[in-house]
């Protein structure tokens, strides 16, 4: 086929080289996949009948600052590549690029802590790990009934085997010392399991005797709890949200304050970052489902878009890994700004992300 | 294509790029300030929210203009950035009568499994109801 025109001067569509022309055709769909997620939290958001603060889902600001800066001084490192590159100093490039890799490789590993602090709250976006109810009614009731059941096989059930071998002298001589340690381990426990269902025993009973919630008084004239709101107090030992037991930090909870919760003294004690700590954080075998109004809703937002957002970031370091392997003269520096670009983008979708998620 | 590459003209520098960095810091700044208590307390929510958009925005602006060189870029920057800009935002727009609405209209089902709906802050309410009860059954 011939297409060898003369007297023609051919111009291109744009005055940019192709690749350049590709990641700007590529960002624009970027640009619009992120616009879709950002307005679907902001929409969900705004719509939810309720929605944690903060520290209520354990987001800590300082860490999304640190994140932000660091993403910052990338976007920094990644252009002074480029201007390296386009001196012809290859080799300065290329330290400018292992930089920027560094400092990518940083924000992913806080991002990798952030969420395991969330997963070890039981605050997962799906089930069957995810240990969310929306709020403290029969359902909830009727979860921390069946994790109490999950307990007592792990917990009771062994403890009074041993107990009953230890009563009949069935245990040998060598083994009495072992089994008495076993015991004092589990014994605790025990304890913990028999108040929690002590608690939601008695609840249970108050909604149904008492389904529509009507004032009750005892005999000294103090307005029993509501079925309903001994779950919630319930809830609260178990995991306590922080915009209910600070002064700020929880200050945008769009949520009802029972006056109730004022009187849950408890074992709770104030830790780091305003958050108290509750049932599930003193006993880490514990596991009880938590309470959180529009946890679920939160925690699918949050890890979609922080999500999406570690998945670029990813792409981006390996395609720092593949630069740190080539040539960073000149001849390639068509090839950093292109990657350049691509990651000034990825570094701008965390400037929204940062306010939306950890200060709104 | 080489050709095309001849207009670039030299631009940004480390002077440049120093600045818009520190611009950088100094605006991230501003948006934690409304971490803490005396913001809290002086400055409504909504104010704090519209004052982080605004410093966000000027913070992509900056990555924009200075890091990703559109500021020296030719018009060409118009046909890709105009087009994904007014495409996002009625992607946004479309999404406010199915999605934020969404709880206005919820059938009885669905209210079961959903968060209580706040209580009102009324001076009775600390009568039977106190917000525990709530929201069961949507409207």
């Amino acid at each position: 086929m011939s297409d060898h025109h003369t007297g023609f001067d051919y111009q291109p569509a744009l005055p940019i080289s192709n690749g350049k022309a590709f990641m700007w055709l590529f960002l624009s769909t970027e640009i619009m996949f992120f616009a879709a997620l950002f307005g679907v939290y902001i929409v969900i958001r705004f719509g939810a009948i309720a929605w944690p603060s903060p520290h209520d889902v354990h987001l800590v600001e300082i860490w999304g600052a640190i994140n932000t800066f660091v993403l910052i001084c990338s976007s920094v490192t990644i252009v002074l590549a480029l201007e390296a590159s386009k001196t012809d100093d290859g080799k300065q490039a290329k330290g400018w690029m292992a930089l920027t890799f560094v400092l990518g490789s940083i924000f992913l590993g806080i991002k990798a802590y952030e969420y395991k602090s969330k997963f070890s709250h039981g605050v997962y976006p799906q089930a069957p790990h995810s240990g969310i109810y929306e709020k403290a009614d029969v359902r909830y009731a009727q979860a921390v009934r069946k994790r109490l059941e999950e307990l007592t096989l792990e917990v009771t059930n062994p403890l009074n085997e041993l107990k009953s071998k230890l009563d009949s002298g069935d245990v040998e001589e060598g083994n009495l010392e072992e089994f008495k340690a076993q015991i004092a381990d589990l014994e605790p426990k025990q304890e913990v399991i028999a108040e929690i269902g002590m608690e939601v025993t008695e609840a249970e009973i108050e909604l149904r005797n008492n389904p529509e919630g009507v004032a009750r008084y005892d005999d000294e004239g103090n307005r029993i709890p509501t079925g309903r709101e001994q779950l919630m107090i319930l809830a609260d030992k178990i995991y306590p949200r922080a915009s209910l037991h600070e002064g700020h930090g929880g200050g945008h909870a769009e949520e009802a304050k029972p006056d109730q919760l004022q009187t849950v003294s408890l074992t709770l004690t104030a830790s780091g970052s305003g958050h108290v700590t509750g049932l599930n954080d003193l006993y880490e075998w514990l596991k009880m489902p938590i309470m959180i109004p529009g946890g679920n809703m939160w925690a699918s937002t949050y890890f979609l878009l922080t999500g999406f957002h570690a998945i670029h970031v990813i792409v981006g370091l390996i395609a720092f890994a593949a630069l740190l392997g080539m040539n960073l003269g000149k001849v390639n520096s068509g090839v950093i700004e292109n990657v350049g670009l691509y990651w000034h983008f990825v570094d701008l979708v965390w400037i929204f992300l940062f306010p939306m998620l950890y200060l709104f | 294509m080489a050709d095309a590459e001849h207009h670039e003209e030299h631009h940004g520098g480390m002077g440049t790029y120093m600045a818009v960095f520190f611009g950088l810091c100094i605006l991230t700044t501003f948006s934690f300030l409304t971490y803490f208590d005396f913001w809290r307390e002086n400055i409504s929510v909504e104010m704090s929210r519209l004052f982080m958009m605004a410093v966000s925005c000027t913070k992509a602006m900056l990555v924009i203009m200075f890091f990703m060189h559109l500021k020296w870029e030719a018009s060409w920057k118009w046909v890709l950035t105009v087009p994904a800009s007014i495409m996002s935002a009625l992607l946004v727009f479309a999404l406010v009568p199915d999605i934020y609405f969404r709880m206005d209209y919820a059938s009885n089902e669905r209210m079961k499994y959903a968060a209580e709906r706040p209580a009102e802050v009324t001076e009775a309410s600390d009568t039977h109801t106190d917000g525990a009860d709530h929201g069961e059954g949507g409207h």
